[in-house]
């Protein structure tokens, strides 16, 4: 029971400001983008109400949309089905055989850190032609492998995968960090009582570190996932959506229509379709694992 | 979202760590381990090796080789061609102000929250809560119409405005998580002496309440100091760029001159990278606090 009574000026002192803030550039905005979503408005001129004709359109008519809802789910399939898994089996390898982790760990965690901008301007860099100077052609030239070289961001079949390297690449040691920590958080003494019973290496990792690890792999799949609905800046930076949208994601044909297209009404439709999918992939998700996690207990 | 999951950084000695002897799973280990180093690592440390060549070293292909001479003019070039200074400044500025009213704003609420006898502390809580599943995009264009009206588009505030509103739920999360576990007794016993909510929360909570202050610092470190999206909508004059947006502009405007966007870039990266050397624990420790209770 919390202790302090005070009166009801001294509560709205101490909770109004952040709260009134929150909700007046949160709450309101997205309830104007859902408004605005059913409007049919350039941002600048006169807006005519249309009702549902956006979501209409966005379901049904729009060829760039469901390939960019394709690609936000190969994104987040990627990161989930590839990144997770190796981070998981890094984590495991780190805990088992290295006495002093932290310098492994906190090398594996430097991309995490540093800015989008920074990130995809270094791999623009390399991904340039070898003419340019960019890493892999070069490096693909000199193995003499020079049918492999590709314009890897401009060639509309492989720049999403380009993208999709860099981003894995660059969540990677967020990922690894969090599972290490969560398998350092095992207590020892099961280990040992397992070890007792006859169960050491990997057979201990199989029926202890897995089972043990689902709350915290749970946290990585809840960020991974929602990082992948929300990817957005690093494809800005890189790609801009192109070539001829085959980069676009949910977030970036967003962007392109309302600040680009001047489509205020139908970005804001696809807006509140993003605030909406990523509130129910949340509640997905956790709904999942509070399952997985009754089986196991 | 998972409380559930109480992970408590701590550095007890692992024991299940193998003492065997030098094995071949082992050594395949450590090169598997190493080679994830080398690949997490080396682009970085390319690039350092890319800002300090001349164009024509970068052109020759010969990517393994160090500059015959190191050409620090790159960097002199990208600090005058770019205002680094200016855009740093402006960062500085722009993180400061943000942490500052963050920290202020979600320690108070959490205050309220875990120690005021009230009926909507967990109502409150809750709407915080929600709003950590909202993506930032979604409130790019309304924010730019509403800013628009209140005539402070292309001003830093636009900027603080609303990196303070989106920081402060995990802010006010972590502030009461930790606040929620501190003794009554205490509390108490101050009332007794007559102490007022504001001095409980100024000269009692605040001070104890460091450990937790300083992993929203660091989150809230990392994300306002590297976001792009917002100032590049919202921020047009060269002289009010933050770091982020102005790398990206003197990348697309010094498109020729390949060492000097190199050494830009290692500029943009620099500030981060030092921090990182002096704090690597507490940032990684604040970072999984986060994302554990995030």
């Amino acid at each position: 029971m919390n202790i302090l009574k005070v009166s009801r000026w001294t509560i709205a002192a101490f909770v109004l400001p952040c709260l009134l803030l929150y909700v007046c550039l949160v709450f309101v905005p997205i309830t104007v983008s859902i408004y605005s979503g059913m409007l049919d408005w350039n941002g600048i001129g006169v807006s005519k109400f249309i009702g549902f004709a956006n979501y209409n359109k966005m379901f049904t008519n729009d060829a760039i949309f469901w390939p960019t809802v394709g690609r936000t789910l190969l994104l987040a399939g990627f990161s989930m089905l590839v990144q997770l898994p190796i981070a998981l089996f890094v984590a495991i390898l780190i805990s088992r055989y290295v006495r002093r982790p932290s310098f492994l760990v906190s090398s594996y965690f430097l991309p995490v850190i540093l800015s989008v901008v920074v990130i995809g301007q270094l791999w623009k860099t390399i991904y340039n032609p070898a003419s340019m100077g960019g890493m892999i052609n070069q490096l693909l030239i000199k193995l003499g492998l020079d049918s492999w070289t590709h314009s890897w961001l401009t060639e509309p079949k492989v720049a999403i995968y380009s993208i999709i390297i860099v981003a894995l690449w660059q969540y990677l040691g967020y990922h690894i960090l969090i599972q290490f920590t969560g398998i350092q958080n095992i207590p020892a003494d099961i280990y040992e009582a397992a070890k007792i019973d006859g169960a050491e290496g990997f057979q201990a990792d199989r029926y202890i570190t897995l089972p043990m690890i689902v709350p915290i792999f749970k946290i990585s799949v809840v960020l991974s996932f929602i990082g992948s609905l929300q990817s957005f800046d690093l494809i800005m930076v890189m790609t801009g959506g192109g070539p001829a949208h085959t980069t676009d994601v949910i977030s970036s044909h967003m962007y392109n229509m309302s600040f680009l297209s001047m489509k205020y009404g139908y970005g804001s439709a696809i807006a509140s379709f993003l605030v909406v999918v990523c509130l129910a992939a949340t509640m997905l998700v956790n709904l999942l694992f509070n399952r997985l996690d009754k089986r196991f207990s | 979202m998972s409380q559930s999951a109480s992970v408590t950084v701590t550095k007890q000695p692992v024991v299940h760590v193998q003492r065997s002897r030098f094995s071949i799973t082992k050594a395949l280990v450590f090169i598997f381990l190493g080679i994830l180093i080398i690949t997490q690592l080396y682009p970085l440390i390319w690039l350092l090796i890319y800002s300090l060549k001349t164009n024509e070293e970068i052109l020759s292909g010969s990517f393994f080789s160090l500059p015959s001479v190191w050409q620090w003019s790159n960097y002199s070039s990208a600090i005058e061609g770019g205002n680094y200074w200016k855009y740093l400044s402006n960062s500085l500025l722009v993180t400061v102000v943000t942490l500052t009213c963050v920290i202020l704003l979600a320690s108070l609420t959490a205050f309220a929250i875990t120690r005021f006898r009230w009926k909507y502390g967990q109502l409150v809580l809750l709407v915080f809560l929600l709003g950590m599943m909202i993506p930032i995009q979604a409130t790019l264009l309304p924010l730019m119409k509403i800013f628009k009206g209140m005539d402070i588009l292309n001003t830093h505030l636009s900027l603080i405005l609303p990196y303070i509103a989106f920081q402060t739920p995990i802010a006010v999360f972590i502030m009461s998580g930790f606040m929620k576990t501190f003794p009554q007794e205490i509390e108490e016993s101050a009332v007794m002496d007559g102490a007022g909510v504001f001095r409980i929360f100024g000269n009692i909570m605040l001070p104890v309440s460091i450990p937790p202050i300083m992993t929203v610092c660091i989150l809230a470190f990392i994300s306002v100091w590297n976001e792009y999206i917002l100032a590049a909508t919202f921020i047009s004059s060269e002289k009010l760029k933050t770091l982020p947006f102005g790398v990206y502009s003197f990348v697309s405007q010094y498109s020729v001159n390949y060492g000097a966007i190199g050494a830009f870039l290692v500029l943009g990266a620099l500030p981060v990278i030092l921090i990182y050397f002096l704090l690597s624990e507490k940032i990684t420790k604040g970072m999984v606090a986060g994302a554990v209770k995030g």
